[in-house]
């Protein structure tokens, strides 16, 4: 009688066992694993854009008007998101991680399955000091960045395509391409330095 | 004595149920990959049941489709109390980027208690096994309060607030009508 598996059962008896005995011993994930978003609110400039890539709906906003100027809660709600990675792709302060963090488990209704979920800080932002700051008119020749961290146009670059104000999230720019115009409207301007990203000819200085 | 024995040894074998609500089928891959010999849930002694009526833990996956919502119902209910149910993926607690659909009736937690969520999507096989050894404590918790209660009498167990009585299958909404966005 020929028995082919004795021998790989008697072999397996003594050879290691292929477990990672996980628990107890942690494993890391892998590289660029995608887990816990990690929001750094002192960084977030509140542009809405991570709000408007988000695929889920995981994102959502509270805005709170305190003395101040506005509180603003972005909260990311895990158990909706699917881990894209695109908000923290389109956030140009680089607000948002996913870290290697996988352990994500909601126990309970309410906070602890929220916690499943996830909820981040508030930021508070300065009243619109930047409305006082508008001394330095956008004529000037030579054109040098503002202060205040708003664009300011080239006109002898700019081709008034448009395209800047299209992509706009804060609705802040007015291109004119007839009249040849560019304007700013300071109030709606968050400084998040889109326009200047997407400028084709490097018109706008930020 | 014998009865004793019985729950003294369940405690450590808890089954699982797994139920696929419509899942894209990663989240179910990964619960595999807890089962395989690297990771080897069996050390815990969970094992996957073919039927409700063995498991002790049931383990959902997926956004809860309305053809699959009936049937997940009638699942649950089927599978012996005391039970904890187990959701991996953000599919079955908000329906994840399918939600807004008129096919999706996600989250789960609308209609019964759901004891643990593993965030996800889909989350990795040490994730879920956290949460099924999260469901273990759970589930010796609430056999501690069924033992309790059928000394005191009660047959049907206690009845903690949380917990929902899991809606007939015929009660539950046939359309998407009730999801909102
Ligand atoms: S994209 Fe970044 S800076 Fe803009 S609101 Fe979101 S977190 Fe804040
Ligand atoms: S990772 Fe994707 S789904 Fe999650 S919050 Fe960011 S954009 Fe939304
Ligand atoms: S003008 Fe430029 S910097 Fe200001 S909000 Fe619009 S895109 Fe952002
Ligand atoms: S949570 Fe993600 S991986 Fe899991 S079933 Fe849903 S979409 Fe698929």
């Amino acid at each position: 009688m020929d028995f082919p598996f004795v021998r790989e059962a008697v072999k397996n008896l003594f050879s290691r066992s292929s477990c990672d005995m996980y628990p107890l011993k942690p494993s890391e994930a892998a590289e660029q694993y995608r887990g816990r978003i990690e929001y750094d609110p002192s960084k977030c400039i509140n542009c809405h854009f991570c709000e408007r890539v988000c695929a889920g709906g995981a994102i959502s906003v509270v805005e709170v008007p305190v003395e101040e100027g506005t509180q603003i809660t972005r909260t990311f709600d895990l158990s909706t998101c699917t881990f894209c990675n695109t908000c923290a792709d389109f956030c140009n302060t680089h607000a948002i991680k996913l870290t290697k963090d996988y352990h994500m488990i909601g126990l309970k209704e309410g906070d602890l399955l929220v916690s499943g979920t996830f909820v981040k800080v508030a930021k508070k932002k300065p009243a619109p000091p930047p409305a006082e700051a508008k001394p330095e008119e956008k004529a000037a020749p030579a054109i040098k960045p503002r202060d205040d961290g708003k664009p300011v146009q080239d006109p002898s670059k700019c081709v008034y395509c448009g395209i800047c104000a299209k992509k706009c999230l804060g609705e802040a720019l007015t291109v004119d391409r007839k009249e040849k115009l560019w304007k700013l409207d300071e109030d709606k301007c968050v400084s998040c330095g889109t326009c200047e990203e997407v400028c084709p000819k490097k018109a706008i200085i930020m | 004595m014998f009865k004793n024995l019985i729950t003294e040894s369940t405690a450590k074998s808890p089954w699982l149920f797994h139920i696929n609500s419509g899942s894209c089928n990663g989240c179910d891959i990964e619960l595999v990959a807890v089962l395989t010999p690297r990771y080897d849930a069996e050390r815990f002694g969970f094992k996957l049941a073919g039927s409700p009526r063995h498991a002790d833990i049931v383990v959902v996956s997926g956004p809860l489709t309305q053809q699959s919502l009936p049937r997940t119902l009638r699942a649950i209910s089927q599978v012996p109390e005391p039970r904890c149910i187990v959701t991996i993926g953000s599919c079955p607690q908000s329906g994840n980027v399918f939600k807004g659909s008129y096919s999706v009736m996600a989250p789960l937690s609308k209609y019964v208690h759901v004891d643990v969520a593993v965030a996800g999507c889909t989350p990795k096989p040490e994730a879920i096994m956290d949460g099924l050894v999260q469901a273990t404590e759970i589930l010796k918790e609430k056999r501690k309060a069924w033992l309790e209660a059928k000394k005191n009498g009660l047959k049907d167990g206690p009845k903690a607030e949380t917990e929902q009585e899991v809606p007939a299958a015929e009660d539950v909404p046939a359309s998407g009508e009730e999801v909102q966005q």
